[in-house]
């Protein structure tokens, strides 16, 4: 079954390169049954690879399938080769069943856009990227993926590309995660002239032998990976990029820019644990960004109206919880926080499109209300989703995520109780903008009438992922819950067990309580604001400062604001007021020597016959005299 | 006398179809004449089928020391044979168009072929002089073939003239070779002994020159290329392309058995790989430069053939069984990628009555599917990943690199590469970035399909060589593994 | 005096010589080939005169010779050919007006 490993990301490229070449052609039910028929084998696949992995764990805990080598030069040997141990198959089958349940979901929600094909084309190119990057054995391979799942993020935002507003959304999206992407290929650059080899295992194995804690190398490398995976995953500072994202179609939302790609770092993060382990400096960088992004996304959250926006910020959100959790070296709780937020922001993301598509694609959640009644299967779906989000206990599974990540928060070694303390203000919010977003398109009174409801192919990706996103966290239970973690044990093949004092279970417990109480606490507050007397939440908004205040967070803590005074304004300055180019003289310099050689060299190819025969002979008596002469 | 008739069944197969082809024609009614285009298509892959499945073992040598059959040699005879195979594929449109006498065009590509082929495999002067001719005299005729058409009878006078005084050249050097070593053999080693003898004579010296310039005809080296723009601008397409393929690809073999030799080993490498190094970064730069401005898509691709010879020629100024096989990797990619951007050109002169680069303005628009085939054409020409150019170039960089003296040489090549990349993306711009008003009259393009062929042929080879260059690479390395000398 | 090798040599260097004098001078294009066939007929004395001096026990530089008449004289079928289509097309052989390629 291991040997079928490459069929996975393999068949998503080639049904991409078919319908690439073929899709205009194609009827539109082969191009659907296409794209989302190879996801699907490609996820039947991955499931069968995870059973077997599970049942009977290859030797090593891991299996490497090398393909063949590119090319080789010394050290650089980029091999095509994957790697698959516990976290590589953990993405890849949250990539691949997420993935088929949003491409079925697609199917129908794109039905009747004329880039239905070339939807499908984005879509499959991203699966095969985003497998490559997570299955890849060498950094060349990574780098591949990571910039493959780059382009389509780009391609797919801009899909409406005739909207300007959206091409914009998505040269945004580009341009900021490039400023990442450079940090992290010169780290890469770094790993790989420090370490002299491209495999991933090998750099890690020679790192933690050849670099010391602390050392200035391992600091430099781990912050520069991490402006990589910042980038990737949207948090601080380079979180602009992500509401703006939202411009795509909301499948791709929910794929791309929530379940997969934008946790790329946080997989980077994880595959070098080895590096952030030998610079604590870097590691408690990543856990400070992590707590400052959850809140200031969480905040902004809190003041959006745009539906796909509070979603947006919401996984920013959540991804600092990631960050939170990698920072203070709790990696399979990251990794645990990932898988179950894959379920139910997926699901949310898709019931929103359902939503926006039933709505005569209304994105603004205050104009709707009360679909409660009109689209019964979208509302419980979506708050499943939310009471996972919001971190409901007991029943939810993004509570067992959320509530380890603040346990380790604090008591693992790393971890400080300023950090736990921002995430359970965290979690606060969270449930408060969730649950605003809940009541206020589902409850009260109807603003709209839905056009229609939503198919099977819709419905089946709501209900498959809602019951995930229910059951997904029981893989792991707490210490209080009888400690039933097969999870991390699973993931501890790979990444190693958080270093933290052993407290007793009514400690924990004690902690557990404060979390569900802050959590229900949160769902009343939007309760009584948003349903129950919405005039407070008006009143608040009315007044001076609270309207400040809450523009300042729709605007996301004015980020934008920021960088377009401070970065994007003086480039325009600059690029202004350097219209001539004074450096692109020098070019147009080289260009002129370029054409004069070009005009001498062409002026002895005149056209004349005996002109030529005296080249051939002169030319050989020249050979002649230089060979005999030297 | 060691006649074995049965290691040369592919060119005695290929001989006889050609007369095959000749006669035909006869028999064809003129509508029908499309069957000796796919006549000639069969009997090239059924001559590769034979090379490649050939009943003889490798190795072997008959009549005398007149045909050697290495895999050396079987592995430029499948390039040749390849190309040929393309260019008769990309010659429907043309061949209807302009070509009165089909059964005649056909049969001296073929002819040309067999020529090509006994080159390749001949390890003796007269065999080798004999091979050339059958290779060339075809071809003069073919670059004439548009009779009424004024450049192309222009270029095949001065790809006669030219090549008769190149071939004189050509011979009185091995008049010398002959007269110095009492042998025409090359195989025995005989000149490379002489030349490694302390001191050099100088006629020897002055064979080797007036050879090389003979063979550096062919292979349109500087600075006796000045016909190979001309002649590539005037002959009918198809015939350019296997013009600077196939007859450069034979040359390369011819020049390797030749001057390999002498230079691989003892005081004669100093002098001798100098040499060639100025002639490969003389053809690196001029090619390059001339080609930067160019208005006539087949003289910039004639340029920039020039220049590829240069690149080709790093590698053999390597002076290494790496080098070598940088060589044969080398020309297989260029094979693929320049027989894939003629066949292209092919189709839009075909469509567009036109070769001037302006005219490719708008065919991203036009005809999307043509335009990024000929853009992965053209990056493969200039060496970009992940193209087989670029596998190419780089293992010819390399051998050169390994040689240690050649650094300069290297640098050369790689700024000479980034000057390329100009008149390759020229064209890419234009067709994907220059508007162009497209009449509404302008159909969708349909091409026939041999030229669809030819250009997928060159595509999926591009491609292959350079996202899963391993097989590939191995064959060239066991290619030069056998190479005798 | 004894007609040595040295004596044929100079010969054909002179003829071969007068050849490529020949063809870098003239301006008609049938002269220009005659001219090729003289730089031929010297290698083929050099041919015939090394068979006869270096190897006078085997054949192979008159055998050489053969088969370099042979193939000059396709060569000039082709030639000849090409040049009467030459005529037909620019009403001339002067080959210095054939430069409608160039640069």
């Amino acid at each position: 079954m291991f040997n079928l490993l490459w069929l996975v990301p393999a068949i998503p490229y080639f049904s991409f390169v078919i319908l690439a070449v073929f899709g205009k052609r194609m009827p539109r039910s082969l191009s659907g049954l296409l794209g989302v028929g190879s996801v699907g084998i490609s996820a039947v696949i991955s499931v069968l690879i995870g059973i077997q992995f599970m049942s009977s764990p290859p030797a090593g805990d891991f299996f490497m399938q090398k393909l063949w080598t590119w090319m080789g030069v010394g050290n650089f040997q980029p091999e095509i080769a994957f790697h698959l141990d516990a976290l590589s198959l953990l993405m890849m089958l949250v990539v691949t069943v997420v993935g088929f349940l949003i491409h079925l979901y697609s199917w129908e929600f794109m039905e009747d856009d004329e880039g239905f094909s070339r939807f499908f084309a984005y879509m499959n190119l991203f699966v095969g990227s985003m497998l490559t990057l997570v299955l890849a054995n060498n950094l060349v391979l990574l780098y591949l993926g990571w910039e493959g799942v780059g382009l389509c993020s780009y391609l797919l935002i801009g899909f409406w590309y005739k909207d300007s507003e959206n091409g914009a959304a998505a040269r945004k999206a580009f341009i900021v995660t490039r400023v990442g992407d450079t940090a992290m290929a010169i780290g890469l650059f770094l790993l790989f002239w420090n370490l002299g080899t491209l495999d991933i295992q090998e750099i890690l194995n020679s790192a933690s032998m050849q670099w010391e804690t602390g050392s200035g190398l391992a600091l430099a490398v781990g912050l520069l990976l991490l402006g990589g995976a910042v980038g990737k995953s949207a948090q601080l500072p380079l979180q602009v990029w992500l509401p703006d994202a939202m411009a795509g179609p909301s499948p791709v939302s929910a794929l791309i820019h929530a379940a997969t790609m934008v946790t790329a770092g946080v997989y980077l993060i994880a595959r070098t644990h080895v590096i952030f382990d030998l610079a604590p400096i870097a590691q408690t960088v990543v856990a400070i960004v992590g707590a400052a992004t959850l809140l200031i996304a969480g905040f902004s959250a809190l003041k959006q109206h745009d539906i796909k926006r509070v979603l947006a910020y919401s996984t920013i959100s959540q991804i600092g919880y990631m960050f939170l959790a990698l920072g203070v070296g709790a990696y399979s709780a990251a990794m645990f926080h990932f898988m179950t937020h894959a379920f139910f922001k997926a699901l949310l993301f898709l019931g929103a499109g359902a939503l926006i598509m039933c709505l005569h694609h209304e994105h603004n959640m205050f104009k709707m209300g009360g679909m409660r009644k009109q689209l019964p299967l979208t509302f419980w779906t979506f708050l499943i989703g939310s009471g996972a989000l919001a971190a409901v206990p007991l029943i939810t599974a993004g509570f067992y995520s959320k509530d380890l990540i603040l346990w380790r928060a604090w008591t693992s070694d790393s971890g400080s109780p300023i950090l736990w303390l921002a995430g359970i203000v965290g979690a606060f919010i969270t449930a408060v903008y969730t649950f605003r977003m809940v009541f206020v398109t589902f409850f009260g009174k109807a603003k709209m009438q839905a056009n229609h409801r939503p198919g099977a192919r819709i419905s089946l990706p709501l209900v498959v992922l809602a019951v995930l996103a229910l059951i997904g966290g029981f893989v792991e239970m707490p210490h209080t819950l009888g400690h039933f973690a097969p999870f991390s044990k699973f993931m501890h093949s790979v990444l190693p067990e958080v270093h933290g004092a052993h407290l007793s279970i009514s400690i924990e417990l004690l902690f557990q309580i404060i979390a569900v109480v802050i959590t229900l606490t949160g769902i009343l507050t939007a309760y009584i604001f948003y349903y129950r007397k919405p005039e407070l939440a008006e009143n608040m908004a009315k007044s001076g400062f609270g309207s400040a205040l809450g523009r300042f967070f729709y605007s996301g803590w004015g980020f934008d604001w920021f960088y377009y005074k401070f970065i994007v304004g003086p480039f325009v300055w600059i690029a202004r007021v350097n219209k001539k180019d004074i450096i692109d003289f020098i070019y147009t310099i080289m260009a002129m020597i370029c054409q004069i050689f070009n005009f001498v060299f062409r002026q002895t190819q005149n056209g004349r016959i005996r002109f030529y025969a005296a080249g051939i002979a002169f030319g050989a008596v020249i050979i002649v005299a230089i060979v005999m002469f030297t | 006398m060691n006649l074995r008739f049965d290691i040369m069944i592919p060119e005695l197969f290929l001989f006889g179809w050609a007369i095959v082809v000749l006669t035909a024609d006869l028999f064809f009614i003129k509508e029908k004449k499309n069957a000796l285009l796919y006549m000639s298509q069969f009997g090239f892959l059924a001559a590769a089928a034979l090379v490649i499945f050939t009943p003889t073992g490798p190795n072997e040598v008959g009549f005398g020391y007149m045909f050697y059959n290495d895999t050396f040699a079987s592995f430029f005879k499948i390039v040749i044979l390849l190309a040929g195979f393309m260019a008769v594929s990309s010659s429907f449109e043309a061949v209807q168009k302009s070509i009165e006498h089909k059964g005649e065009f056909f049969g001296l590509v073929i002819m040309s072929a067999v020529g090509m082929m006994f080159l390749v495999s001949s390890t003796e002067l007269v065999s080798l002089y004999v091979a050339l001719e059958l290779s060339t005299i075809p071809l003069f005729i073919l670059t004439a073939f548009q009779k009424r058409y004024l450049k192309s009878s222009e270029a095949g006078l001065k790809y006669l003239i030219l090549g008769a005084l190149s071939s004189a050249l050509l011979l009185y050097g091995m008049s010398f070779m002959y007269g110095m070593t009492g042998t025409t053999v090359l195989l025995a080693g005989s000149i490379t002994m002489l030349l490694n003898s302390a001191n050099v004579h100088y006629g020897l010296v002055l064979s080797l020159v007036l050879v090389v310039a003979g063979l550096g005809f062919k292979l349109a080296l500087v600075p006796f290329h000045m016909w190979a723009p001309d002649v590539y601008e005037g002959a009918p397409t198809p015939i350019t392309s296997y013009l600077s393929v196939a007859s450069k690809a034979a040359g390369l073999a011819a020049l390797t058995r030749i001057v390999y030799g002498f230079y691989t080993v003892g005081t004669a490498a100093e002098y001798w790989g100098i040499l060639i190094a100025i002639l490969a970064a003389l053809a690196m730069i001029i090619g390059n430069f001339a080609a930067l401005l160019q208005s006539n898509i087949k003289r910039m691709l004639a340029y920039s053939s020039i220049a590829q010879a240069g690149y080709i020629l790093v590698g053999f100024v390597a002076a290494s069984q790496l080098g070598l096989s940088g060589i044969s990797i080398y020309i297989f990619a260029y094979l693929f990628a320049n027989m894939g951007a003629f066949a292209i050109v092919v189709a839009v002169d075909h469509k567009l009555n036109s070769d001037r680069i302006e005219d490719y303005a708008g065919m991203a628009r036009r005809s999307p599917l043509i335009a990024v085939c000929m853009t992965i054409f053209l990056l493969s020409l200039a060496g970009i990943p992940p193209t087989a150019g670029f596998i190419a170039k780089y293992k010819v960089f390399m051998a050169a690199i390994e040689n240690g003296t050649l650094f300069w040489l290297v640098m050369i090549a790689v700024a000479t590469t980034v000057v390329s990349i100009f008149y390759y993306a020229r064209v890419i711009k234009e067709m994907f970035i220059t508007e162009r008003e497209v009449e509404s009259s302008e159909s969708k393009w349909i091409l026939s399909s041999p030229i669809t062929i030819a250009i997928l042929v060159g595509l999926i080879g591009t491609l292959i060589i350079g996202i899963y260059p391993e097989p590939f690479l191995e064959l060239a390395s066991t290619v030069t593994q056998s190479f005798v000398y | 005096m004894q007609v040595e090798l040295i004596h044929f040599l100079c010969l054909a260097a002179i003829l071969f010589g007068i050849g490529l004098y020949g063809v870098l001078t003239r301006r008609n294009a049938i002269g220009i080939l005659m001219c090729v066939e003289l730089m031929f007929n010297a290698v083929n004395i050099n041919f015939i005169s090394f068979a006869k001096f270096i190897t006078p026990d085997k054949i192979i530089g008159q055998v050489f010779a053969v088969f370099v008449i042979v193939i000059a004289a396709a060569e000039a079928t082709v030639g000849l050919a090409i040049v009467i289509l030459i005529y037909r097309n620019f009403k001339d052989v002067f080959i210095d007006k054939m430069n409608i390629m160039k640069w």
